[in-house]
């Protein structure tokens, strides 16, 4: 037990020694001269170069992230409800199934010139290109989830007189909770891609925008500093997503996605029949 | 109506007199699933009576409608032709106050404590928190498992997952509880341990319990009457009295007794196996 303890700290505290480790390293290499500035400039040249134009990155920060928020709404709100819709009712299921996954498979990004012809080359174009993106995902893994649960279970809340709305509300929605949290973390991965890469291509704002606009000039300090940005929004997201997943834990345990937590949980009480 | 409430109890009749609570009726039941290329019959002419407090094993081959059977008598599934009459009234859908079901160790919802389990038939129906709380508490304690009630299934080994279960199907107390392999998935000695602490709960109780197993050895070491059941189209090939005395112990398992029973039920399966 004890061992594992260690093994688990030193595990947590060696990712950061890491972390550290490239912080110290982008700082140095570009200023010893191993690697030109061109490409990589030193990371304190990186913040000089965003923190004095702050507001030109924080007005493309707030573009984004509306572009962000508003795909996101779209993509996870979409794909929950139509991932229900078709995981639980058989006919659309094999009806659309089928589409939906080839689609996945196709590189959505080229219909993104399209979709500026349409929305024009503001924020709409974005969103609808992001939502699209994100929804896929959401709604594959929401539709599997609810594929997957376990008719037993459903089966044991009629034989204790669920009705129809409570077989849902208290044993579908908590049993699909886990694949749909999956679900999310892909999907929303993807949304912030999709909203990136969209200014990047055509567009007139964002951080994208940015990134884009200052590597035609060999800005490379600006362009690492929209970077980081993005950076920082990916692990944002990332840590809500854990935030909502912590609050969910008790829907995991004990399913597949919670099993990994489970080992470590159970591994220290062996229960006697 | 006021004259009558003057009247003294004892010249009331009850609508349902109290020696049909428990009392299971089965009358030239059939049960034929229509596929898209025939029909199966899968149950036929199937007729018989449970006295109340009686502990009645369903035995047969796989695939004989034992399942079926008992899906029947819970409400969960409707017969063709013939009827079944629970506590002396027809069970056209799930009644757990009439009937508590027991399933194989997957149907408790893993996202909720032991006690919740217990609880759930009981929150479908809005029974207030706290009524609730020490009815499953009884429940837990009943099946042994006093102070376990926190945990989550997956804390729980198979055996006290099973207990839960049968805590679940008592709750609200029942006179008829239909267990279907409950002790399938549960390793030999855990198997032979739950028999016994069923058998326990059911002398506590005095509940009719209909019971389905493939376990020949199983079936007569419970009953008091063990009903064998023919291959599809399933029929009743022979129903048998287990006069072995009770408490059941483990030296009965090697008597001459038990292994003539046993050996009647097994001639019956081979034959239609």
């Amino acid at each position: 037990m004890s061992a594992k303890m260690t093994a688990k700290i030193s595990a947590k505290t060696l990712r950061y020694l890491i972390v550290i480790g490239l912080i110290a390293l982008w700082e140095l290499l570009p200023r010893t001269g191993l690697i030109p500035e061109l490409f990589l400039p030193s990371l304190s040249s990186t913040l000089i170069a965003g923190w004095s134009d702050a507001a030109e990155y924080g007005h493309a920060l707030a573009v984004t992230l509306y572009e962000v928020v508003v795909s996101m709404a779209f993509a996870c709100g979409g794909g929950i409800l139509l991932g229900a819709v078709v995981g639980s009712l058989p006919r659309p299921r094999v009806l659309i199934m089928p589409m939906v996954s080839s689609l996945y498979a196709v590189p959505l990004v080229i219909l993104y010139p399209v979709f500026t012809v349409w929305l024009g080359i503001g924020s709409e174009s974005k969103i609808a290109f992001a939502s699209i993106y994100g929804f896929l995902p959401t709604m594959l893994a929401t539709a599997a989830g609810i594929q997957t649960i376990d008719p037993q279970l459903l089966l044991a809340a009629r034989s204790m007189g669920a009705t129809l709305t409570q077989r849902l509300v208290r044993v579908i929605i908590p049993a699909a909770i886990p694949t749909v949290l999956s679900g999310l973390r892909v999907g929303g991965a993807l949304v912030i891609v999709g909203v990136v890469v969209s200014e990047m291509l055509i567009s007139s704002a964002g951080i994208g925008y940015l990134i884009s606009r200052y590597r035609t000039i060999l800005d490379s300090p600006h362009v690492f500093a929209g970077v980081l940005l993005v950076l920082f929004m990916a692990i944002a997201f990332n840590a809500a997503i854990r935030w909502i997943e912590r609050k969910a834990a008790i829907w995991q345990t004990g399913t597949r996605a919670g099993q990994a937590n489970d080992e470590i949980a159970s591994g220290a009480m062996q229960p006697a029949t | 109506m006021g004259e009558n409430a003057m009247q003294p109890l004892a010249n009331v009749t009850p609508l349902k007199p109290p020696a049909r609570a428990g009392a299971i009726e089965v009358k030239n039941v059939g049960q034929v699933f229509k596929t898209r290329s025939q029909d199966v019959v899968a149950l036929e002419d199937v007729s018989l009576e449970v006295k109340p407090g009686r502990f009645v094993v369903l035995v047969g081959p796989s695939g004989c409608g034992k399942s079926t059977l008992l899906m029947m008598m819970a409400g969960l599934r409707q017969q063709t032709s013939g009827t079944i009459t629970i506590s002396g009234a027809p069970i056209p859908e799930p009644d757990p106050d009439r009937v508590g079901v027991v399933f194989q160790e997957a149907s408790l919802f893993p996202w909720l404590t032991a006690e919740d389990n217990v609880e759930f038939p009981l929150a479908l129906r809005g029974v207030p928190k706290a009524e609730r709380r020490t009815k499953a508490q009884d429940a837990l304690k009943l099946v042994g498992l006093d102070g376990f009630g926190k945990r989550h299934p997956h804390e729980l080994s198979g055996g006290m997952k099973q207990r839960v279960s049968i805590a679940r199907g008592l709750v609200q107390d029942p006179p008829v509880l239909l267990m279907d392999e409950p002790f399938a998935a549960l390793d030999e000695q855990t198997r032979m341990t739950m028999g016994d602490e069923l058998l326990r709960i059911w002398a506590a109780t005095g509940k009719t319990v209909v019971f389905v197993t493939h376990s020949l050895t199983e079936a007569v070491y419970l009953a008091d009457e063990v009903i064998v059941m023919s291959a599809r189209p399933g029929r009743i090939v022979d129903h048998l009295q287990v006069q072995l005395p009770r408490p059941r112990t483990y030296e009965m398992l090697s008597g001459d007794a038990f292994g003539a029973l046993r050996d009647r039920i097994w001639r019956h399966i081979r034959k239609s196996a």
